[in-house]
């Protein structure tokens, strides 16, 4: 059974890449949900990140023999479905699925109480995040969702600490105004 | 207009300091900041179950596609075995000439390669290439890239005096090869003196290419 496998993930890189496929869903199995929750937030939709998650598997599968480090697989395929989220955002902008900075405000309902209202606010969050810049959502997901440190995001994704907290200033100030309705 | 957040206030969002430490004229928008971060869905995502198998079907159409096969063949390394019938007059003298070949080899070494990324041929299709980094203060580099499957442990660099300068010389095939240094057997960075391109991953590669001429950074 795949997940009483104790081998180590640059173990069974090293397997797969020697010819044994099967071994794959090791790695399938222990990465799957992983980075679901961030593909999800990227993404805004369960469905576009289970596609994101799978292409990212696959991918990783087909150029594994480019993983540099195979010990640090979790790290590799995450890079994988960053791109992956990133590029999907960006194309969304630019066909106009997403109208980026046209909303000036997610919208409150006229009435509503305690645990109906914070589900409310909750949904509205959501929606005001899919209206920030890719990168400004990444920084509020990883910090926010996943609870890393600047310095851990700065590891994951290449950027400085500084840019970091500077993306994350301004999607602050982006939230506040989007959510101004519901504050 | 436009509301932003005080400075402070993002402080205390970042976790740099709590609310407690704000001044009283900016507690109230730091709890409004505070229940905003707190509205984000932070539910664990799991998929579905039927994810994995999903995954897997795709994976194993991949690895049986003819074209994969051919290429796996083509760039796996293959053990070949051979087996010679040797008479025993004849092992001493290929000892003889093994012996001989050594000592021209220790007598007259090969002037070593130029400085950066010059290079000289050494077989029909193969030239040695010099790698040099200057890394003060590391305490062990590598040299790992598509010539040695990303190996950080079989090509290790040489320091070459006392200021920091570590270098290594390596018989690369003719081609294009991608590259990096491993400083400390963690840090993973790209040759400062040759140009770097994206390895697909949001990660840089250095990139030399050989030729019988020599080596050169594109």
């Amino acid at each position: 059974m795949a997940s009483r496998d104790a081998a180590t993930d640059g173990d069974i890189v090293r397997a797969v890449l020697a010819g044994d496929v099967e071994r794959y869903a090791v790695l399938v199995e222990r990465h799957r949900d992983r980075h679901a929750r961030y593909a999800v937030h990227m993404l805004g939709s369960p469905d576009a990140a289970e596609d994101a998650v799978q292409d990212a598997l696959l991918r990783a599968f087909d150029r594994l023999a480019d993983c540099r480090e195979p010990d640090k697989f979790a790290g590799w395929l995450f890079l994988i479905l960053r791109n992956r989220c990133l590029a999907e955002r960006r194309r969304d902008r630019r066909e106009g699925r997403l109208p980026e900075g046209a909303a000036e405000a997610v919208a409150a309902p006229e009435r509503s109480d305690g645990a109906l209202e914070q589900q409310e606010q909750g949904r509205a969050l959501a929606r005001a995040l899919g209206l920030l810049t890719a990168e400004q959502r990444e920084v509020v997901v990883l910090k926010h969702v996943e609870g890393l440190a600047y310095e851990e995001i700065a590891q994951r994704t290449g950027a400085t600490v500084a840019s970091l907290k500077m993306r994350m200033h301004r999607a602050y100030d982006r939230l506040r105004e989007l959510m101004k309705e519901h504050l | 207009m436009t509301r932003t957040y005080h400075v402070d206030v993002k402080r205390v969002l970042d976790g740099e300091i709590t609310l407690a430490d704000l001044p009283p004229e900016l507690q109230a928008e730091g709890a409004e900041a505070l229940r905003l971060i707190a509205a984000l869905d932070r539910a664990p995502v799991t998929l579905p179950p039927a994810f994995e198998a999903k995954v897997m079907r795709a994976v194993r159409d991949r690895a049986t596609a003819p074209m994969r096969r051919v290429w796996r063949w083509l760039s796996a390394p293959h053990e070949v075995e051979l087996r010679l019938r040797v008479r025993p007059w004849a092992v001493s003298g290929v000892t003889l000439a093994a012996a001989a070949v050594l000592g021209l080899l220790l007598v007259k070494p090969q002037p070593p390669a130029r400085s950066g990324s010059a290079a000289r041929p050494a077989a029909a299709n193969v030239v040695f290439v010099r790698f040099v980094l200057h890394a003060p203060g590391a305490k062990g580099v590598a040299v790992a890239g598509t010539f040695n499957q990303w190996d950080q442990n079989a090509a290790p660099l040489i320091p070459a005096g006392t200021d920091g300068v570590w270098t290594t010389t390596l018989a690369l095939p003719v081609g294009q090869h991608q590259y990096a240094f491993v400083i400390d057997g963690r840090q993973w960075i790209v040759d400062p003196a040759a140009p770097a391109m994206d390895d697909g991953f949001g990660r840089r590669n250095s990139l030399v290419v050989v030729t019988m001429q020599g080596a050169r950074t594109l």
